[in-house]
């Protein structure tokens, strides 16, 4: 029986960033949500094992808020979960979180054959974990994926590049980080969330683990992105709708 | 050693690359030099552009992935020691980067929008957005070399210069990848590339039918304009291909004109417009946040307005 390992983060949920009055990121009223990318690897390793019925093992670093994100995990079809949690694991930059998740992959699940990632964390969109931990681990990693199947010993994915699709075979186990339009993810019912409640969650903590390393990417500031448009409106009438084509013409975009 | 490399192999993205990179080198007080895949005539045109140096790596066996080119290039990064190294914001470019990155235990900084170099304290800042573009995210690596990749369009392409002189060399073959290419499917071209496109006009989920599309085919047409989509039109509804989904996971579109028509305004999507000339929308909801976003905006269905835009637009 395969088994399949799903990485996710728990991540600001963007919309509800704020601009403050000097241009700094008001988070005073955000929500978190599992990053969107890392719904679609969620959904890949349900999917897989309802194919062919695999163990489907979710794993994620983060605050110990994260809690939710695991249930949402599980809610979704995930098996079971490996939760690393810490007050200070907010701000990990890519290579900490992937040699977190190395360390636990290694150290705590004996056997896999297939780990999935988003293409990206909805938050920081470095787009680097997935490609990290396959080097640690010393598989392969195949990125952008829209197109997944398991064989004997290998897998087959279409993933996308510059000049189109390649279609790649892998021993396993391998990587995957998958695009968006892999799947669409499920949205779970009472029942699934339910049943969530009741699947095995292990816990780890930071004394678990051997010293942070330093990160490889120092952020020195994070301020709200200005966008300067003069924001005129028009209305539908004729005359309204003459204004507007005449605004465009004399900005010089239209003929 | 030292120096700024790029890493790229397609012309224009290389000639971009070593804009940013020879005037990092200059400012730097170092070399650059361009790393290239197999095309010798590519690399005399990489001097001329500005590269001191070009490395070529030879050609690869027909079912190895690019990634194969890995161990080399590592290896001699290593050896040569750069302070920097570029790669474009393309998907191949960003895999190869993120895996080269690994490989050498450095940071990435990735869809890098400006780096500058800071002569004081000998840094270089890079920028980028965050949060689906909600934030600019500024950064420094604290690993040698610096490595980054820039978005294809975000810089002019480099002048030529005559009398350049640059030494070009070849790398050792690549390594067997773990990994094989038993296909490739080059994708069909739209007729237009809207990265390239003077106007776009965008159409959101407030398109109701996959039929209503031919509104928005006349509406650009009638501003000679190409069309593009929001995420879910794409990759939920299908109308039209991926190619043409404007956001931060999809295309950024750089327009004199970018007109959405039923368009709600997802920061994700307003990320990758933010750089047309000016914004225009259509939308019903006078809430939706791409007025926010818009420099011209008329609240009103789209089904009302967009046939009064085009005979308007024919007057």
């Amino acid at each position: 029986m395969p088994t399949v390992i799903a990485c996710f983060k728990w991540v600001i949920d963007e919309a509800y960033i704020r601009r403050g009055p000097s241009g700094d990121l008001d988070f005073s009223s955000v929500d978190y949500k599992i990053g969107e990318y890392d719904r679609n690897a969620i959904e890949e390793a349900v999917r897989l094992k309802e194919a062919s019925g695999a163990k489907a093992i979710a794993v994620t670093v983060g605050m110990p808020e994260a809690a939710k994100g695991v249930k949402d995990a599980l809610s979704r079809g995930i098996d079971e979960a490996y939760f690393i949690a810490d007050s200070s694991f907010g701000n990990l930059d890519s290579s900490q979180t992937a040699l977190i998740l190395t360390e636990v992959i290694r150290s705590r699940i004996e056997h896999y054959d297939v780990i999935l990632c988003g293409e990206g964390s909805s938050d920081l969109y470095a787009q680097q974990v997935g490609p990290r931990l396959a080097e640690q681990l010393g598989i392969p990693c195949i990125s952008f994926v829209q197109k997944l199947s398991l064989a004997k010993d290998q897998l087959v994915a279409e993933r996308r590049v510059d000049e189109g699709i390649e279609v790649i075979t892998a021993p396993l186990p391998a990587l995957v980080t998958v695009l968006p339009d892999i799947n669409v993810p499920r949205i779970p019912g009472v029942k699934d969330t339910l049943m969530a409640g009741k699947k095995p969650t292990a816990k780890i903590i930071k004394d678990d683990l051997p010293p942070l390393s330093e990160p490889l990417v120092r952020t020195i500031s994070l301020t709200s992105s200005r966008m300067e448009r003069s924001c005129e409106r028009f209305g539908t009438d004729a005359a309204e709708i003459a204004r507007f084509v005449g605004s465009l013409r004399k900005k010089g975009v239209i003929g | 050693m030292s120096g700024v490399w790029i890493i790229s192999e397609k012309r224009r993205q290389s000639l971009e690359l070593l804009n940013i990179g020879r005037q990092l080198a200059d400012k730097m007080g170092t070399h650059a030099a361009a790393l290239l895949y197999h095309d010798r005539e590519h690399a005399e045109d990489c001097v001329s552009h500005g590269a001191d140096e070009v490395m070529l790596l030879p050609p690869l066996a027909g079912e190895e992935p690019a990634e194969s080119r890995i161990p080399a290039i590592a290896e001699e990064a290593k050896k040569g020691d750069p302070d920097l190294i570029l790669l474009s914001a393309t998907p191949r470019g960003k895999n190869m980067a993120a895996l080269l990155a690994a490989r050498l235990n450095v940071g990435l900084v990735s869809s890098c929008t400006q780096i500058d170099y800071d002569e004081g304290s000998k840094t270089l800042v890079m920028e980028r957005l965050a949060y689906g573009g909600a934030a600019v995210q500024k950064v420094v690596c604290s690993a040698r070399p610096a490595m980054a990749t820039i978005p294809p369009r975000t810089y002019e392409t480099a002048m030529p210069k005559s009398g350049r002189q640059g030494n070009i060399r070849e790398l050792p073959s690549p390594s067997s990848s773990a990994i094989k290419v038993i296909e490739r499917k080059v994708k069909a071209k739209e007729a237009k590339d809207i990265s390239e496109a003077r106007v776009v006009v965008c159409v959101g989920r407030g398109m109701e039918k996959e039929e209503d599309l031919t509104i928005a085919r006349q509406l650009a047409e009638a501003v000679s304009g190409s069309i593009g989509c929001t995420r879910p039109i794409a990759e939920e509804l299908h109308w039209l291909p991926e190619e043409l989904c404007i956001g931060l996971s999809g295309i950024q579109v750089k327009p004199d004109l970018y007109l959405g028509i039923g368009v709600s305004g997802q920061v994700q999507h307003v990320t990758g417009i933010r750089n047309a000339k000016v914004i225009a929308a259509v939308n019903k909801d006078e809430n939706a946040p791409i007025f926010k976003a818009s420099d011209f905006g008329i609240v009103g269905d789209l089904y009302d307005v967009v046939p009064k835009l085009i005979s308007e637009l024919k007057k």
